[in-house]
């Protein structure tokens, strides 16, 4: 039986194609390369200076949530600020314990989450870019805690939130 | 297997995949082609290839995706079109996955004007790849005689059996 040039091509054919589309992208790229005045070489002559910051954490990291998901009277829950003391003491959710987080020094935090024996962790921090709620969020569940949040926005949005509350 | 294989109706499911790759793989290299400096270090952020591979990469792959973009939408050469996409998403999901195993606080530099902060890698990237991966393997497997330029002129190929 003879097949006419409506039979699929051949898995050589195809790729035959795909290995012509590559040199001809070459030829195509190499010389575009050439001609623009923003080409660049084909070889870099130093290596690239690629800022990528370390994993801090191995864990998984924490989950975010609203402040308005946040109910300090919550059963089984942990609230914990991550602020400095004094900004704390100024102010914090109802019921909130205070771990004020620094990045220099880290200690161990989870310890005492884990004595709490809290089914759910909520942190709220500064609310900063980095935010300091944030960062300790993932450094206890770094360290294998579950089931620990985040409060985005910080205290300032928690505040909002939660009507000012002390 | 070659019933389902010989079903006409492939080239019409496949229809919307292609178009669909065609845009993202098109849309996805024009920053590239358009700014090789800047591809070039979102390559060399991978931190995967030797210097001496990066550039080259960044010159020639965004070209590869252009032509593949265009032939899979056109219906040219099709099944090689998939099977470039197949393949460049194969690699992008290995660079991805390596990247993600590394714990790198990343963009993808699959599109432009993306930060870190903005469009961080993720397992979702990877997911939304394995995606775009499986549409390639469709239009590459199944079908076989697309609705475009490779029905309107069929390869003269004729076959004993």
């Amino acid at each position: 039986m003879i097949y006419g040039g409506n039979m699929p091509p051949r898995w050589t054919t195809v790729f035959r194609d795909a290995a012509i589309v590559v040199a001809l992208s070459a030829a195509v790229a190499l010389t575009t390369n050439k001609l623009r005045s923003s080409g660049i070489p084909l070889v870099a002559a130093q290596e690239y200076e690629v800022l990528v910051p370390c994993p801090e954490h191995e864990g998984k990291p924490a989950k975010p949530l609203t402040p308005g998901d946040v109910n300090p009277k919550e059963k089984g829950l942990l609230l914990v600020d991550a602020r400095e003391a004094e900004t704390y003491r100024a102010w914090h959710a109802p019921g909130a314990i205070s771990i004020p987080y620094d990045y220099l020094e880290p200690k161990p935090e989870e310890k005492r989450v884990l004595r709490s024996r809290a089914r759910r962790v909520i942190v709220y921090g500064d609310g900063e870019n980095p935010d300091s709620g944030e960062q300790l969020a993932n450094a206890i569940s770094g360290k294998g805690v579950k089931n620990v949040h985040f409060v985005r926005g910080g205290a300032p949005a928690l505040r909002r939130a939660l009507g000012g509350g002390r | 297997m070659k019933r389902i294989l010989e079903w006409p109706g492939h080239a019409w499911l496949a229809l919307p995949a292609r178009l669909y790759l065609g845009y993202v793989f098109i849309w996805a290299c024009l920053h590239k082609i358009a700014a090789p400096a800047t591809f070039a270090l979102d390559v060399a952020t991978y931190q995967l290839l030797p210097l001496s591979l990066i550039n080259i990469t960044a010159l020639v792959l965004p070209w590869v995706e252009l032509l593949a973009g265009v032939m899979i939408v056109l219906g040219f050469r099709t099944r090689a079109a998939a099977l470039l996409i197949s393949g460049m998403m194969l690699v992008f999901m290995v660079a991805l996955g390596w990247a993600l195993h590394q714990g790198l606080d990343m963009s993808c530099g699959c599109f432009a004007s993306q930060s870190s902060d903005e469009h961080a890698i993720s397992w979702l990237t990877m997911l939304r790849d394995a995606g775009w991966l499986a549409l390639a393997l469709y239009v590459l497997g199944f079908d076989r005689r697309p609705l475009g330029l490779d029905r309107l002129w069929p390869r003269g190929r004729a076959t004993a059996a």
